[in-house]
């Protein structure tokens, strides 16, 4: 009943998938891969040192997998699993696309500043300019989101 | 020169007889003429143009004609089905290209672009290239050539860019489906650089969404800038992030976190706190075409709602109680 009467006056908050608006689409999906993961961690006993880059991955990992739609949490993953396993070696694709830009001047302070975008974005050295804007684009929104995420958690926790 | 391949002898052009029909019947003849004598009606400048121009280029137009000969064939496939709809298509037919400026060169390549182009290269390459004549650039016109193609054509950027009135006072040009690139006096309308120009248009796109997304990008100008901007952003958020998840790493013995526990109105208490934060950066409203995720239960970024009235106190609340006072405010009517 509350649930109806809540449907009517926000829209925003269905049940039904496809009409949850994209940012709480994500945050469901990042607190919902976040939290049983941290319990996971909660249970086993570890040095503050590991837990720290254990929580950090699993950050990064449910950020990742919250995402699934975009290209660079692709290789966010890939990166997650590689440095999981150490030993593997991490089947680098070292092709930088190289950055065709006009060799003028301040084409080039461009071309450095999008090399540098690249270096920031998981998996943006393989990827030409537009997919590099593109996917920024919706790397700072999921990032955003998830500082959000895990503001709420901390506060709640506190 | 072209317009006088195009209009119909009756305007006795002198350069107009031979290749005039010629070309006439390789298309749809009867809509060209209607809608051209309609235009030629409503656009006494345009044939006055002609009139002026026309009799100092036979020979340009005589081997652009020869040109054009061969492509009719071409043509006549493409032109049947463009020009099906109204007359207002015809707005943007080959007929009404402007006068003499045109380097045949240039048209030859627009033409010989979208015959050959049309099927096999993607929808970038659309392109509908302007034409500055003297006399527009003197009275600030401009004269549309559109080249149009088949049926898969990208909408959207053709929507956003499609433009405004001709010279002709041609009233609402309909919207087409294709990509408007001018062409504008003096640059080269060859396939490349129009394929580079809507690269570079996308790319510039692109960035004013990306100058939207980024807190205070709107005052700067220029892509350094703006990207320098970015990246501050981006480093800064990654930060945010570090720090976080640090501080959770400390705090994660002490969290009473329980999926069980975490009811969906619970779920809620997160996100009623997401548009705070979102709310306070400027809304973003995306063109679909650089996000092209569909709706259903996949990640459209570009649909945030910033009006969504936020609880801010239920950021400070303990999850157990957030239930209890999620719910009476909704129902309170907020």
């Amino acid at each position: 009943m509350e649930r109806q009467m809540i449907n009517k006056k926000k829209r925003v908050f269905s049940f039904e998938p496809t009409k949850l608006p994209p940012s709480e689409v994500f945050t469901r999906k990042y607190i919902s891969h976040l939290v049983p993961a941290l319990k996971k961690l909660n249970m086993g006993k570890s040095s503050p040192q590991i837990n720290q880059l254990t929580v950090k991955r699993e950050v990064d990992k449910a950020l990742a997998l919250s995402a699934q739609e975009f290209a660079w949490s692709r290789f966010l993953l890939q990166k997650l699993s590689s440095s999981n396993n150490p030993t593997t070696t991490t089947s680098s694709s070292s092709i930088q696309t190289q950055i065709l830009e006009r060799s003028n001047d301040e084409d080039g302070e461009i071309e450095e500043k999008l090399k540098e975008l690249q270096k920031l974005l998981p998996g943006g050295e393989e990827m030409n300019v537009e997919e590099i804007l593109t996917e920024i684009g919706n790397y700072i929104k999921c990032l955003e989101l998830q500082t959000s995420a895990l503001k709420s958690i901390v506060q709640d926790a506190t | 020169m072209l317009e006088g391949l195009v209009y119909p002898e009756s305007l006795s052009l002198s350069y107009a007889d031979m290749s005039v029909p010629e070309r006439l019947k390789g298309m749809q003849q009867h809509q060209q003429i209607e809608v051209l004598s309609q235009s030629s009606n409503d656009s006494p400048e345009l044939l006055q143009i002609l009139q002026f121009h026309g009799s100092n280029n036979d020979e340009l137009l005589q081997s652009t004609f020869s040109h054009f000969q061969m492509l009719e064939s071409g043509f006549g496939t493409k032109y049947n089905m463009d020009f099906g709809p109204s007359h207002e298509a015809m707005d943007g037919c080959i007929s009404r290209t402007s006068s003499c400026q045109i380097d045949p060169a240039d048209t030859m390549g627009v033409m010989l672009k979208n015959s050959v182009e049309s099927r096999a290269i993607s929808l970038k390459n659309k392109r509908k290239s302007e034409v500055k004549t003297r006399e527009e650039e003197k009275t600030d016109k401009k004269i549309k050539v559109e080249a149009e193609t088949e049926s898969n054509i990208n909408n959207k950027e053709a929507s956003s860019d499609t433009s405004k009135e001709t010279s002709k006072g041609d009233s609402e040009i309909q919207k087409l489906d294709y990509i408007h690139v001018r062409a504008r006096r003096g640059q080269a309308t060859d396939r490349h650089s129009l394929a580079e120009r809507a690269r570079r248009e996308k790319i510039s796109k692109k960035m004013k969404y990306l100058q939207d997304l980024v807190p205070g990008c709107n005052t700067i100008t220029g892509k350094a800038g703006v990207l320098d901007e970015i990246i501050n952003y981006v480093q800064s958020l990654k930060r945010q992030v570090e720090f976080l998840s640090m501080k959770l790493a400390v705090l994660n013995p002490e969290l009473e976190l329980a999926v069980e526990d975490l009811s969906v109105n619970q779920f809620q208490a997160y996100f009623t706190n997401f548009p705070v934060v979102i709310a306070s950066k400027p809304s973003v409203m995306v063109d679909l075409p650089l996000f092209p995720l569909d709706q259903q239960g996949s990640l459209d970024l570009s649909v945030i709602n910033p009006n969504q009235t936020s609880i801010d106190a239920v950021k400070f609340i303990n999850l157990k109680t957030s239930l209890i006072i999620l719910s009476s405010c909704y129902l309170s009517g907020k």
